[in-house]
């Protein structure tokens, strides 16, 4: 256990009382769910723990629209729900099943991968390209796409605010993921998440997050809008390996150099894109 | 702070600190099979079952256990009678430090609990989070094979 000076644990009953003690030690408390990333923050000035696993947030449901899930859903709940594993194509469980192990999956909350946001994580990658919005509670209710939040200065919300759901629209395609990792428990060295949706042959809409880069999961708005109306042809899945290893945003760090990361992304969303593509043509709307 | 939760089977009323770990917990209480390795949750050698489902204790506060089921190796067998998963590890030989022993154990029985008749491929992806630094891992996966065959037969 990293954290260390903590001097208070409490069971919050419900929202309110959980804001409430937020609010009370005004920089000094945090949120606890899973803890698995604050069990390992070397932070000192946290002096409150507030436990939010009793207050009702850790369902799975399926609706017409989508799919919502609660903030404190472990990794191993969402993976045990039927709806979540048949969602766009299983991309959910592809992805989840390979963070970490089962230990880690049964601590770990979807909600905290959110928050904690690791730039080597596959879970940020995941919910930018699914379009996966997150909805919380500060002094207002807010909501917004995951990918949006991360524009902003999410940490600061967070120290103030109780992220509550996350919800994942529904697809009438199909989405694939892919990793690169050194064995089977250790950090991406790189991920893509793209799905897309067919009509008439033809490609109706694409998304494609390339994260682990080493900075944060983002979406490739240029390669989406040239997708799009495209027929998909192995022709085509060549040029975007050859437009992604040029164009993609990278860099280097202790695990990876730049210029591997530019090939191997050209590599991992072709095939990524192509798996998709197999799986949207395989499947009715979800 | 006193939290009330199940250990083994037995009811505990213990004080805890706000910020200890469940694995400092266990160990207090005398439960020594549980190992402190990396401390970061990477290594599986403190891995106990919380409502039967594995986790990594020294990264889980201690207070989040209560009301719950816990359970340690002290839980599953003891040396006059061991669990046949035990068994199933002294009979294939996959100990020889045996300081991940403990977890690989635990993690084997939560993966027997669910699916009786793995693949030597679901016990590695089920172990994957469990490191050895001795054995290579082969008697490892053997050993839960092993137990898992028993498990069938009925013997646990």
């Amino acid at each position: 256990m990293r954290l260390r000076g903590v001097q208070r644990y409490h069971w919050a009953r419900d929202l309110d009382e959980a804001l409430s003690l937020l609010s009370a030690y005004q920089g000094k408390g945090a949120i606890l769910a899973g803890g698995v990333d604050l069990a390992r923050s070397p932070r000192t000035d946290i002096e409150g723990l507030i436990d939010i696993t009793g207050i009702g947030l850790s369902y799975v449901s399926k609706e017409n629209e989508g799919l919502r899930v609660g903030a404190t859903a472990t990794l191993t709940g969402v993976l045990e729900h039927p709806a979540a594993l048949d969602y766009a194509g299983g991309v959910l469980q592809e992805a989840l099943q390979g963070v970490a192990c089962p230990a880690i999956r049964n601590m770990a909350t979807l909600g905290g991968a959110v928050v904690s946001a690791h730039p080597w994580a596959d879970i940020p990658t995941l919910l930018v390209a699914l379009g996966t919005q997150a909805r919380w509670q500060g002094a207002r209710e807010e909501k917004t796409t995951v990918e949006e939040l991360y524009g902003r200065e999410f940490r600061k919300i967070f120290r103030e605010s109780v992220l509550l759901e996350l919800f994942f629209p529904s697809r009438d395609g199909a989405f694939a993921f892919e990793k690169i990792t050194r064995n089977a428990g250790d950090i991406a060295l790189l991920n893509v998440c793209a799905g897309l949706g067919l009509k008439e042959g033809k490609i109706a809409w694409a998304r494609v997050a390339v994260g682990a880069r080493p900075m944060r999961g983002e979406c490739l708005p240029w390669l989406e809008e040239a997708l799009a109306g495209e027929r998909p042809t192995e022709a085509l899945w060549r040029k975007v390996e050859e437009e992604v290893k040029a164009r993609v945003e990278v860099g280097s760090d202790r695990r990876a150099e730049a210029w591997w990361r530019k090939e191997v992304a050209g590599v991992l969303v072709r095939r990524t894109l192509l798996r998709a593509c197999k799986r949207a043509e395989e499947r009715k709307a979800w | 702070m006193k939290i009330y939760f199940e250990l083994n089977g037995k009811p505990q009323y213990v004080g805890v600190g706000p910020g200890e770990s469940l694995l400092s917990l266990l160990r207090r209480v005398g439960m020594k099979s549980v190992k402190e390795g990396c401390g970061t949750g990477e290594c599986g050698a403190c891995t106990v079952l919380v409502e039967g489902r594995p986790v990594r204790s020294c990264i889980f506060f201690a207070p989040k256990v209560q009301g719950k089921r816990v359970t340690t190796l002290e839980g599953l067998g003891t040396l006059d009678n061991p669990h046949p998963l035990q068994l199933a590890f002294v009979e294939a030989g996959p100990v020889q430090c045996g300081f991940c022993t403990p977890g690989m154990i635990l993690t084997s029985y939560a993966l027997l609990e669910r699916n009786p008749n793995p693949t030597a491929d679901e016990v590695r992806e089920y172990l994957v989070g469990n490191l050895c630094r001795c054995t290579g891992y082969k008697k490892i996966i053997d050993a839960v094979l092993l137990a898992a065959e028993w498990k069938r037969e009925g013997r646990w």
